[in-house]
């Protein structure tokens, strides 16, 4: 058990000195360790194996570790109120990614409008704030499922259409959202909606800065636990769905959907329920984004992202939990890291991709084989 | 409702696009005969096509070859064989390693693919990130039939457009590769059984897509005498849609999408109020609603589910 937590505390020791180090001797530093201790692993088979069983054994624990790292971070990240918001939209990406990981990875109803989904919910909050006058919170839990209901425009399309031609609807899906925000009037165009309220929860405002065991925090902070509440909410809900009789069916049907049929599984029924949940959570990630910067416009939601919901799924593993959780959590922050290369950030960022789904192509935490016991 | 002529005009400038369309149409249905995958850097290939074309034509100019006549074929002749080379090199790198896996891989990897060329355009081509003035080299002026004007450059595109998609067609169904690339598209296995060699054939099918996807974005550049890095992502998107409502697969489909989609955009402008801010909203809502009623296009995919 201790030795579990002393690696998740090196591991998180790295990452912050990673993403602190300001001088390149300094950054070399924390590379060359994570680099070095990533290379032990794969080099020492018998530490994998001793660690990985060590993990498997003391789960709980695990997670509870990890989880009080997690709180612990903007502890950490304090001097840099930069760094928290990247973490807290790594967090978003997380929601997010549940959602994508839900419709694509476990369902097999390709869905490339992520952005558009998020900017559904994000839009649903600006106009719900500003043009209705909601207070902040109440259009938080509304906006998702605008989102949702929105969705319900593909429900014929995917049903009756599959593969490249679903890639297709889809695509143009969120074209069509794009250039609809761009230039309808209530949406503010290119604009977008600026200066929307912030979250006030039983008298707290979160642009105040808390404090925590008696250090100030940025006010982002604020954000990054509301953000960590709900993708730990959402990971845990859709592992017990993904676990669950529904989840198998779901597999069942993006595996073979003629087989699944004759199984008894209602391929109506399946593909909606997960494009409507999956929704449901990145509605729901849009809709936090919007509350945190306070502002939304086209280009927050346009084709680009929705590459970048689909490469954290991709990356992370397909249908695997914890491989979302892994990919976002890298694939956010690190282009931000290599900030200092410029312009050249998403040429790297395109290349990573390609090289990663030629020689990893499952993913770097592949789904494992389910086992019932 | 407006006038005849003006619905005339616009279907007479739907066609127009609808070649470019087609154009690129045509390169993701042979992409998808041969190889079953949607190869998405397609557009951005387009968008390389544009660029080298007027780095030729700008080269040329310096050299002090100015005469449209003899300028405008050497620039589509290095065009093609940039964007054919760069085709042939991402299908070797990351179509064709993938192609066995599931679609979701190459639709992701070829959608990075995109990005790198596209940011390499940005970085690497001088002042990038602006929208650079494409010459007009194409007769100005124009007559008039029945209140519809009709203006040389424009038939002088189409015609070349005309002539690039007669010469594929050929190509197809007269010369020994072109029967390979129909063989490969029927049956990879039997097609190799009867000597044709499976990776020479798949190479020529990407040189000859990506070769026509820069003939389109010459002839883009030509009509609009402006190109941008970015306009790799409506091209891909609308030329892959054009081959969806033809059918993926069938090379005649994605022609006749190609014109169809161009002529939806033009008139659908003419048509509603705001036309030409909403045009793409309704194209792509019929795209949609088309790919529902035939989700397996106009003139079909040629396949069947096996069970």
């Amino acid at each position: 058990m201790i030795a579990v937590w002393l690696s998740e505390l090196v591991v998180f020791a790295l990452v912050v000195a990673g993403i602190l180090a300001e001088r390149p001797a300094a950054l070399a530093a924390t590379g060359g360790a994570l680099v070095a201790a990533a290379a032990l692993l794969r080099f020492a088979p018998p530490l994998r194996t001793a660690l990985a069983a060590g993990f498997a054994r003391h789960r709980a624990a695990a997670l509870a570790g990890g989880a009080v790292l997690a709180l612990a971070l903007p502890l950490a990240l304090r001097a840099s109120p930069y760094w928290t918001f990247v973490a807290t939209l790594a967090l978003l990406y997380v929601t997010i990614g549940q959602g994508l990981n839900l419709q694509i990875g476990t369902a097999g109803v390709i869905n490339l409008a992520g952005a558009a989904f998020a900017g559904l919910g994000g839009y649903s909050v600006g106009l719900l704030t500003l043009s209705a006058g909601w207070p902040a919170w109440l259009a938080l839990l509304m906006a998702p499922w605008i989102a949702v209901t929105v969705g319900a425009v593909l429900f014929v399309p995917i049903l009756k259409t599959r593969g490249h031609y679903l890639a297709l609807v889809t695509i143009a899906f969120g074209f069509i959202f794009n250039i609809l925000m761009n230039n309808l009037e209530f949406t503010g165009g290119p604009q977008g909606l600026k200066n929307i309220p912030t979250l006030r929860l039983f008298g707290w405002a979160f642009t105040s800065k808390p404090a925590l065991a008696g250090v100030e925090l940025p006010a982002h902070a604020n954000f990054y636990y509301a953000a960590l509440l709900v993708a730990g909410l959402t990971t845990w809900a859709l592992r017990r769905l993904h676990d669950s009789w529904l989840g198998l069916a779901l597999n069942t049907l993006r595996d073979d959907e003629i087989a699944a049929r004759c199984c008894g599984v209602s391929l109506t029924r399946g593909k909606l329920l997960a494009f409507s949940i999956g929704n449901l959570c990145i509605g729901l990630g849009g809709a936090l984004y919007a509350v945190m910067v306070g502002f939304v416009s086209p280009p927050d939601f346009d084709f680009g992202y929705s590459l970048v919901m689909l490469s954290v799924v991709i990356i992370g593993g397909v249908d695997s939990i914890p491989g979302v959780v892994l990919g976002a959590c890298l694939l956010l922050p690190l282009p931000e890291r290599f900030r200092f290369l410029h312009e050249y950030r998403l040429l790297l960022y395109g290349a990573v991709i390609v090289v990663m789904l030629l020689y990893r192509p499952r993913g770097l935490w592949p789904a494992a084989v389910r086992r019932y016991r | 409702m407006p006038p005849l002529e003006l619905l005339l005009q616009q279907a007479l400038n739907g066609v127009m696009l609808g070649v470019m369309y087609a154009l690129i149409a045509v390169g993701f249905t042979l992409f998808f005969g041969v190889l079953d995958v949607i190869h998405f850097s397609h557009g951005d290939i387009f968008m390389l096509g544009a660029f080298a074309g007027l780095s030729t034509l700008l080269g040329l100019a310096a050299v002090g070859l100015r005469a449209p006549v003899a300028a405008l074929p050497l620039a589509f002749v290095a065009a093609i064989l940039v964007t054919g080379l760069v085709g042939v090199l991402a299908e070797r790198v990351c179509v064709k390693p993938l192609a066995r896996s599931s679609p979701l891989m190459t639709l992701l990897a070829t959608l990075s693919l995109g990005l790198v060329i596209r940011e390499s355009v940005l970085i690497f081509y001088p002042r990038g990130a602006d929208p650079k003035p494409f010459p007009q080299l194409l007769p100005q002026g124009g007559f008039e039939v029945g209140g519809v004007a009709i203006r040389y450059e424009n038939l002088a595109i189409l015609g070349i457009g005309l002539a690039a998609m007669v010469t594929v067609d050929l190509i197809i169904r007269r010369t020994r590769m072109g029967a390979a690339i129909r063989a490969v598209a029927q049956d990879p296995e039997a097609a190799q059984m009867m000597g044709v060699n499976l990776d020479r054939t798949v190479d020529a099918t990407f040189f000859l897509g990506s070769g026509l996807a820069a003939v389109a974005g010459i002839l883009s550049g030509l009509y609009y005498s402006e190109i941008h890095f970015i306009m790799g992502i409506t091209g891909g998107v609308i030329g892959f849609s054009a081959a969806a409502i033809g059918g993926l697969g069938n090379v005649y489909g994605a022609i006749v999408g190609g014109l169809l989609f161009g002529v939806l955009q033009t008139t659908s402008a003419a048509l509603i109020p705001r036309g030409s801010e909403f045009r793409d909203v309704v194209a792509f809502a019929v795209v949609m609603l088309f790919l529902i009623v035939r989700p397996r296009g106009i003139l079909g995919e040629q396949s069947v589910e096996r069970v």
